[in-house]
């Protein structure tokens, strides 16, 4: 068992290691220059040097707040409003083409007008995340509400469920996976939209990063800064999403398709 | 009726609302934002915001009415709707192929997922930064992000779509005769093919924002420059309007493209995965 996942892991990263190989000969091989593409080890050394003088630890502790401050609102206020629209199916057939419309601009579209409203800064920015995270949770928890089949509801009323204990019992678990989807999808433009905006309106945070890095020209850094971004992704999406959303539908999958 | 329980003239509306609605679909996609418009247009006459930054319907559809004259707005338009039909088209050309390779040969799987997983994780807007060294401020940047955007979403599913057509097809179509090729262009691809339109709508989706990204960015033309320039001018009419022309626009993508071609591919084709 423990040697499969060695082998696995192996197998992973095997591929990666030999892209690195690669980079390094072909920056060394057509003498790419510094101002194009960085050889690794200027890389490293710029990881070092911002780890060193805390700037890198700076610029990712001021995203991942961003973040997280954003997409917690958001999800605290999509959920009961989500559910809310979706109790009545008149209301929620009312309310569904503004959701589609809302979260389609989601994100990134809003850029402009949050940095007018708030000014440049951490404001436009988490507003930008919470709204990028709001509308898809709020539209995906209303689909979910919708999809609960009538017959579950009736059945737990007439068994003499309470309001409550319908809303406990019934709709939250039947539309959790849906809005478990839901806040995949949001992240997905919410991390996206942290990027964009932080190029855009603030001095500090991973996308300004890279932008500064541009205006010098200095290679190594934004290809650090993408690498950090890469990374921290891939640690957000398997650490927290994946689990989750493999947890509630091996736990309440089954409630939506009876 | 009975005279005890009073129907109030919003009742009447809501349930002429759902009647009506029930009759003609198109009335419920258009109905939900009149109340919308009418407490946007009441906020705004409010003057709870000062309307500088808080402008109603009326100045925006003005303001859509100048921008169409003087042309502006046609022309921007048509910019981002070339550059995100570019940038598709390029990205499923490149992402279609790549994915039944990936999914049908085991080599090409275990060699290339690890890269395609980090680099789909990097994200497009992060490549701006380089993009706009290597290439400038120019067409090639911002279509270079749409392709990238697009690209990883139809590859990842073009192999799921791949990896879900049974086997017992593949070797029912070897048996009778059929050519490896055959195969891939009769079985495989029409097999995979709902899963390539999921695909090219998640890769839509990200593609569309990372165009309006990239125009605001970038900065030359586009319905992201224009509202990212209205910003510089302090212009919230113009911005407001950007954000409903580019809204409208995806309901026009959505609506008349994707999902007639959804449904058509899952009306010919949809039995096949099953």
């Amino acid at each position: 068992m423990r040697a499969g996942r060695i082998a696995s892991a192996a197998a992973f990263t095997l591929p990666l290691l030999a892209l690195l190989v690669l980079w390094e000969v072909v920056v060394r091989a057509f003498d790419v220059s510094p101002r194009v593409f960085p050889a690794i080890e200027p890389v490293v050394k710029a990881g070092i040097d911002s780890i060193a003088d805390g700037s890198l630890i700076r610029h990712i502790g001021a995203s991942l707040v961003r973040i997280a401050l954003g997409t917690s609102i958001g999800i605290l206020v999509a959920v009961p409003l989500g559910i809310a629209m979706g109790t009545n199916r008149a209301v929620s057939a009312f309310f569904t083409p503004l959701l589609r419309f809302f979260s389609v601009l989601a994100g990134i579209a809003w850029i402009p007008i949050a940095t007018l409203w708030f000014g440049y800064g951490f404001g436009a920015i988490t507003f930008v995340i919470f709204n990028a995270v709001f509308f898809v949770v709020a539209y995906n928890t209303l689909l979910g509400v919708t999809g609960i089949a009538m017959p579950l509801r009736h059945a737990a009323l007439s068994l003499g469920a309470t309001r409550r204990q319908l809303l406990t019992e019934v709709l939250l678990p039947g539309a959790l996976p849906n809005i478990v989807t839901g806040i995949r999808t949001g992240l997905g433009f919410a991390w996206r939209g942290l990027i964009a905006a932080e190029m855009i309106a603030t001095d500090v945070g991973l996308g300004y990063m890279l932008f500064v890095a541009r205006d010098f020209y200095r290679t190594e850094v934004i290809v650090l800064g993408m690498i950090v971004i890469g990374a921290l992704w891939l640690l957000i999406d398997r650490l927290l999403l994946a689990p989750l959303e493999r947890a509630t539908i091996e736990r309440w999958g089954l409630v939506r398709a009876a | 009726m009975s005279a005890a329980v009073a129907i109030s003239p919003w009742q009447r509306l809501w349930g002429a609302y759902v009647r009506g609605s029930a009759r003609h679909p198109a009335l419920a996609s258009l109905v939900p934002f009149v109340p919308v418009i009418v407490l946007w247009a009441a906020v705004a006459r409010s003057g709870i915001f000062p309307p500088v930054f808080f402008p109603g319907p009326v100045e925006v559809l003005r303001k859509f009415d100048t921008l169409m004259a003087n042309g502006i707005l046609p022309a921007y338009l048509e910019d981002s709707v070339v550059r995100l039909a570019a940038g598709t088209a390029t990205g499923l050309a490149l992402g279609i192929p790549l994915g039944l390779l990936i999914g049908m040969s085991d080599r090409a799987h275990r060699a290339l997922w690890p890269a395609l997983l980090f680099f789909q994780a990097i994200g497009d807007i992060a490549w701006l930064p380089i993009l706009l060294i290597w290439f400038g401020f120019g067409l090639t940047t911002m279509i270079f992000v749409i392709v990238y955007t697009v690209l990883f979403p139809v590859v990842l599913n073009t192999v799921l779509g791949v990896r879900s057509v049974p086997l017992e097809l593949h070797r029912a179509a070897l048996s009778l005769g059929a050519s490896k090729a055959r195969v891939v262009w009769e079985v495989v691809l029409p097999g995979a093919l709902p899963n390539i339109m999921t695909g090219l709508r998640n890769g839509l989706g990200f593609g569309w924002r990372a165009l309006i990204a990239a125009e605001i960015i970038v900065g030359t033309s586009g319905i992201g420059f224009l509202m990212f320039d209205a910003r510089r001018a302090g212009s919230v009419v113009e911005i407001m309007l950007g954000m409903i022309v580019l809204g409208v626009l995806w309901y026009i993508v959505d609506g008349w493209v994707l999902a007639p071609i959804e449904r058509a591919t899952g009306e010919r084709w949809g039995l096949v995965t099953r």
